[in-house]
């Protein structure tokens, strides 16, 4: 009989064992996670809808969801009180959220330098007209003083001596986003203010008002633009030249793309380089304990790391990034020189709010 | 494709007020509920109704659209008036409501679901004989074609649907001589070409579907200018013209709105992402003939192969209301509206009240843009048969080509001072309508507002026979029926049938809105 309770008493045991290790096994799983919804501008949507970034968020308790906002409407239109964080595409405006709602800390786990998207016969076109050269290390530059010599005189696509390939009667501009929303517009503001600045940041209120003239027919004058970074580069994709000749865009759109090897980008795309360019650097301001975990995880956990990196955007590190490149035979530049700083947030609110006053 | 302008006015017209909302969404009446995502739509995207019921069983999310014309769904979201009673929109286009102040404020995410650029379809042997089949032609050319007579076309009312919005900021773009975004001052250059164009305009119209069911009833009109969707669907197949120095495109995007409850935000993205797949892309564009926004699906061949050059839309609200006001007011073919009005005994109190509202409404109080594009319009004539038991002499007004105001204030002065008496003579009294010369040279429409049974003089049979009777030009001239009180529903629809009208239903919503939409038909 005592035999008996003995083996009952094993089999017991042994089962409550192979349970608590099931269950051991689930540890995330079993329980609830941590919904933690953040807003964030649109080009990082894809990385964050990835059902590999849901996982690696998920093994630490957390179910990320994310609104999309332009970088500038993050600062004055959206009701941050119902996300835990933000994630704009600048310091400047992650600097600005962090003063008004008195955060303690930010995170910028990844930057991407300002880029240009165009089309080979396009940029044959601009070659000829002298505002894209090879730089010599195996990326293309756009000569943003040049460009803009072409902007004054107000050339059209049409006017370039030769031009069979792209005979449209519209202006020679960039497409950029809507500078009132967008970060990536405010972004290309700060280099093209750069230049009619005399190569310098724009540091005061006589230097807005000497160059706004100047660089808003490059803004103002292509008319309608979206809103977000992810619309104009969709139409781009898409849509082709015939929509969008060029289009301002940050690196990571292009290269997430390339990397992931999806067709997106068919042969007749190019990337090239503004010269000055300037990194936009994505910025996580934490609005609650939850976002703060997300900051942390973006810039420390090795899976997520890897995983921006896929989508285009360069880490902390390097080697990641490098490796995809050589894997892909990406165009990235592996050395960019020409890289200003933008100007304070106020600054280019200023500058933005100047330039659309003299809206046609 | 079949369309039902009456439903689909009905859906536009309740959507005002957004009353009896349910009645028009696709299939089954849903009400609000956790797997629910309300969408205020433009009446567009109605061909995706059997596609969104795919959407349901493979996502679990049911769409609810309810529909609007494309600027009033704009002021809507802008003004705040759609928060709380829908989550997303989904309309041709977010421009023209991006441009309003403040309205970027109400919009999250947007998520482009399909491309559709706005372009001139023709008969085959019209283009032929133009000869526009297989070379470049620009919308210089398309002008000078019109100005010598020799097409003519229909496109809608930019005020009230997109795709004629979209057709006046590509014509205006490409006739200007900017390069660039247009400004106020080029839209009043740009005028005398416009004139040019528009002048072989024949046929108007509330919205691109009801455009081309005209289109189709009426074999004098060489083409239209509508979707190049629209286009490619049509049972008589037409020649497309792209016009080599660019169109508008329309592209469609699913928005959800920045009030949107954290639920609906899930739906919506389930649903928006569910749009994108290839294999949702590809069943959109073989149904419908839009093109895919996804760059992995490539575009069938019905596209063509061409290079679609994208206009310079403008970037500042002012210069595209000034566009549609300088259209209507000085550049489109002028109206002539005729008002048959029941004022019989049954109108007395509320509902003859309601009818002064609804017309003084038209002669401008309102100030805003939607008030001034539904106005009557600079050139317009306005005649007024009130009727009883039998009609009232007509009373003509004729707003002049400026300075509008003291012919606006008679028309004014003249609605104030109806009143309800007698019996209810509908027929007798349009056909007194019909029965008025057609002035040349005008787009002519008869609006008949009734709120009871025939009661006296001849039938709705006698009707039919005398409107078959008349000569061809005065057949054209459709009547817009608003149904009211205790309006028979089923003569009405009759007589909108017969004549190539269509049915406005003020019994849930209200005159004024219903003579307003009206008015993007006149």
């Amino acid at each position: 009989m005592k035999r008996w309770i003995g083996v009952i008493l094993a089999v017991v045991l042994a089962g409550v064992a192979v349970v608590a290790i099931l269950l051991g096994g689930q540890e995330n799983k079993g329980q609830e996670l941590a919904l933690v919804r953040g807003v964030i501008g649109s080009e990082k949507k894809p990385f964050f809808d990835d059902p590999r970034v849901k996982a690696a968020f998920a093994a630490h308790g957390l179910r990320v969801e994310v609104d999309t906002a332009g970088s500038r409407q993050i600062v004055t239109d959206v009701d941050l009180s119902r996300y835990a964080f933000a994630f704009p595409s600048s310091v400047p405006a992650a600097e600005r959220i962090k003063r008004d709602r008195k955060a303690t800390t930010t995170f910028s786990p990844f930057y991407s330098p300002m880029a240009v998207a165009t089309f080979e016969p396009i940029a044959a076109l601009l070659t000829k007209a002298g505002v894209l050269r090879d730089s010599g290390k195996g990326h293309q530059t756009l000569d943003i003083k040049k460009y803009l010599e072409l902007v004054a005189k107000g050339t059209r696509w049409d006017q370039i001596p030769g031009n069979s390939a792209y005979p449209a009667r519209k202006r020679v501009l960039l497409t950029t986003t809507d500078i009132r929303t967008s970060n990536s517009a405010a972004m290309y503001l700060s280099v093209i203010g750069y230049v009619a600045n005399g190569d310098d940041v724009i540091s005061s209120d006589a230097q807005i008002a000497e160059v706004a003239p100047m660089v808003a027919p490059a803004v103002l004058d292509q008319g309608f633009a979206e809103s977000t970074s992810e619309a104009s580069f969709d139409d781009y994709l898409a849509l082709g030249a015939g929509k969008t000749p060029m289009l301002v865009v940050y690196e990571a759109q292009y290269l997430a793309h390339v990397f992931a090897g999806d067709g997106a980008i068919k042969p007749g795309m190019r990337l090239v380089y503004p010269s000055p360019t300037v990194l936009s650097k994505h910025t996580l301001v934490p609005l609650s304990g939850h976002g703060t975990r997300v900051g942390e995880l973006l810039t420390k956990d090795p899976k997520l790391l890897a995983l921006a990196a896929a989508y285009g955007f360069r880490t902390t590190d390097p080697q990641a990034f490098a490796d995809l490149v050589a894997k892909t035979k990406a165009p990235a530049a592996a050395d960019l020189v020409d890289v200003v700083e933008p100007p304070t947030y106020e600054r280019l609110d200023k500058l933005i709010t100047a330039i659309d006053a003299a809206r046609p | 494709m079949r369309r039902d302008p009456g439903t689909a006015l009905r859906c536009a017209l309740a959507s005002v007020l957004l009353l009896a909302a349910a009645a028009c969404a696709p299939g089954d009446e849903v009400a609000d509920g956790p797997d629910v995502l309300r969408v205020l739509a433009g009446s567009e995207v109605k061909d995706l109704e059997p596609l969104l019921r795919r959407a349901e069983q493979e996502t679990g999310v049911k769409v609810r659209l309810t529909y609007t014309g494309t600027l009033d769904g704009a002021e809507q979201v802008a003004s705040g008036r759609a928060a709380g009673r829908v989550d997303a929109t989904w309309f041709s286009s977010n421009r023209y409501l991006s441009l309003i102040d403040g309205a970027q404020a109400k919009l999250s995410t947007q998520t482009k679901t399909m491309v559709s650029p706005v372009v001139l379809g023709l008969k085959p042997a019209k283009a032929a004989e133009l000869g526009w089949n297989g070379r470049p032609v620009s919308w210089a050319d398309i002008a000078a074609a019109a100005e010598d007579g020799r097409f003519s076309f229909g496109m809608a009312n930019p005020a009230s649907s997109n795709s004629g919005f979209s057709a006046l900021v590509g014509v205006a773009a490409a006739l200007s001589d900017a390069d660039g975004a247009l400004s106020a001052e080029q839209v009043a250059a740009v005028t005398p070409k416009l004139k040019e164009f528009f002048s072989a305009q024949r046929l108007t119209a509330g919205s691109s579907g009801w455009l081309a069911d005209a289109y189709a009833r009426d074999p004098s009109v060489d083409g239209m200018v509508n979707y190049e969707s629209v286009l490619l669907g049509l049972r008589e197949r037409v020649t497309l013209i792209y016009p080599s120095d660019g169109v508008v495109s329309a592209d469609y995007p699913l928005t959800l709105l920045a009030s949107a409850p954290e639920e609906k935000k899930a739906l919506y993205g389930k649903l928006a992402a569910w749009l994108r797949t290839p294999d949702v892309q590809k069943e959109i564009m073989t149904g419908t003939h839009r093109r895919p926004i996804v760059p992995g699906v490539a575009p069938g061949a019905e596209f063509g192969s061409a290079q679609l050059i994208e206009l310079p839309f403008p970037n500042r609200r002012s210069t595209a209301d000034e566009l549609i006001t300088t259209y209507l007011n000085q550049v489109r073919v002028p109206s002539s509206a005729t008002f048959v009005l029941d004022t019989s005994g049954s109108m007395k109190g509320e509902r003859i009240e309601a009818l002064r509202t609804a017309l003084v409404a038209l002669t401008g109080p309102d100030t805003s843009a939607s008030g001034a594009f539904t106005r009557f319009l600079n050139r317009e004539s306005v005649t007024m048969i009130p009727f009883d038991d039998r009609p009232d002499a007509p009373v003509p007004f004729t707003v002049p080509d400026r300075d509008p105001e003291p012919v606006l204030a008679q028309i004014k002065a003249f609605a104030e001072q109806l009143d309800a008496n007698g019996g209810t003579a509908i027929y007798d009294s349009l056909r007194a309508a019909y029965d008025r010369p057609v002035t040349p040279g005008r787009y002519s429409s008869i609006v008949l507002m009734t709120d009871g049974e025939n009661t006296d003089g001849s039938d709705y049979a006698a009707f039919e026979s005398h409107y078959r009777s008349l000569p061809e030009e005065q057949r054209r001239t459709p009547t817009f029926v608003v149904l009211f009180g205790e309006s028979d529903v089923e003569e009405m629809r009759q007589v909108a049938q017969l004549t190539g009208g269509a049915v406005f239903d003020a019994r849930s919503t209200s005159l004024s809105s219903a003579f307003k939409e009206i008015r993007g038909y006149q």
